[in-house]
């Protein structure tokens, strides 16, 4: 059986269907919890979040628009928007996630398309543009980059991580995204 | 650049830009992060340009591994959703305050208003702009009244205000749709006099305005009081009147 596309399942469940939100959770929840796990560390707290995550799906349904972007991207958005206002809620509380540095570089889970690799996320040019772009950067500003992304760490913990003082890496990280967007534009 | 102690000067940039790529990179400060979220949902300027750099970024999306999510949790959010029994109409109690508002008649200024309403949507329209469904929203308080018009074939709704104050100092108009389940869904902020925004919509299902504290009602359905509510309904039938 193939999996209903999952931008055909949003449009639905605008319409208030809600077995289109069934298969939605069956498609897309192992994602998220990926996305809220690897954010908010705990899973007791993913767990609330994932509720809260998914009642926005229900709710913005409408919101979504199939010719901006991919439906799985877009969910993955609500997500790490919801996890973002968590962690910086949290103050100054230690964040038991993301505690390692970079283990697995995603863009090289990108490069080799094994199993696990989700290769509907973007086009595979896309890929290759973002790899290529990402490689531009020093090696420490591109894991900067994608600690941010992927963890949600602040500034903060970035500076502490990298040992470099907080405005130092706020200018890394500023010019690394205005390099990226500079790069993937050509 | 390879001193990492010595502050850089960044290159030419739009501060909005760098706004919303800070914002989908998750780095802002709490309170910055919540006035650009603010933003994002009543201009679409920089909501585009949020959406862009989420398209920039997905494909890191790919660092994410999928885990089994836990089994006993879709039941526990269909049940908030749509009710215990998973058929029950209104899925919250707050929602279901609101279908009281709007149907039970718990205000008397609201009936009026909506009284009002069933002879104003019959006028014919008023600008020349393709519109196959329009309801026209109009508080008594003010004399506040607001002009939606749907374009079927863009799925476009515009939202006019054809008279009235904008919102008073830490206050907001939020604009919700109703469908058949009595669900009302926000449909975002209206700060502009014309506000454009992209939604399915059909014949039939009603269009309220609620005032929320700025930003928008902290719940998934209105915190405050409905100023006005209209049906949609087919501006064909609409300007034969």
């Amino acid at each position: 059986m193939t999996d209903e596309p999952i931008e055909a399942l949003i449009a639905r469940i605008a319409g208030q269907d809600r077995a289109a939100f069934r298969a939605l959770y069956a498609q897309a929840a192992p994602k998220l919890v990926g996305v809220l796990m690897r954010m908010l560390g705990d899973r007791s707290e993913m767990e609330d979040a994932l509720q809260e995550v998914f009642i926005r799906i229900w709710q913005r349904a409408a919101q979504f628009d199939p010719g901006r972007g991919q439906g799985m991207s877009w969910l993955i958005a609500i997500a790490r928007n919801h996890a973002l206002d968590l962690l910086r809620a949290r103050a100054s509380r230690p964040r038991t996630s993301d505690s390692a540095p970079d283990e697995t570089d995603p863009l090289e889970r990108l490069a080799d398309p094994g199993p696990g690799v989700e290769s509907e996320l973007v086009a595979r040019a896309d890929m290759r543009r973002v790899i290529d772009c990402f490689g531009t950067l020093e090696p420490a500003r591109a894991s900067a980059v994608k600690a941010a992304y992927l963890g949600g760490l602040s500034y903060q913990e970035l500076a502490e991580r990298h040992g470099v003082p907080v405005n130092t890496m706020r200018t890394w990280l500023r010019r690394s995204l205005l390099r990226l967007k500079e790069c993937l534009a050509q | 650049m390879t001193d990492p102690d010595r502050p850089e000067t960044l290159p030419p940039h739009s501060p909005d830009d760098l706004l919303a790529a800070e914002f989908v990179l998750g780095t802002l400060d709490p309170d910055v992060r919540r006035a650009a979220s603010r933003r994002a949902e009543v201009d679409g300027a920089f909501a585009a340009l949020i959406r862009d750099w989420e398209a920039r970024l997905a494909p890191l999306n790919a660092g994410y591994a999928p885990q089994d999510p836990p089994e006993a949790l879709l039941p526990q959010i269909e049940a908030r959703l749509f009710g215990r029994d998973g058929t029950a109409q209104p899925p919250a109690r707050r929602a279901g305050r609101l279908r009281g508002w709007l149907f039970g008649g718990a205000s008397a200024a609201l009936v009026a208003a909506l009284a009002l309403l069933a002879v104003l949507v019959w006028l014919p329209p008023q600008p020349p702009l393709p519109a196959d469904l329009r309801g026209e929203l109009r508080a008594e308080a003010d004399a506040l009244i607001f002009e939606a018009r749907w374009n079927a074939s863009a799925g476009v709704l515009d939202v006019a205000r054809l008279s009235g104050p904008d919102a008073a100092e830490g206050q907001d108009y939020e604009l919700w749709v109703i469908d058949d389940s009595g669900v009302p869904r926000s449909l975002g902020l209206l700060r502009e006099a014309a506000t454009r925004i992209t939604a399915p919509l059909a014949e039939g299902m009603t269009l309220a305005i609620s005032l929320e504290p700025a930003g928008g009602s902290p719940d998934p359905v209105p915190s405050g009081p409905v100023l006005a509510a209209a049906p949609l309904m087919s501006a064909a039938a609409a300007s034969e009147g």
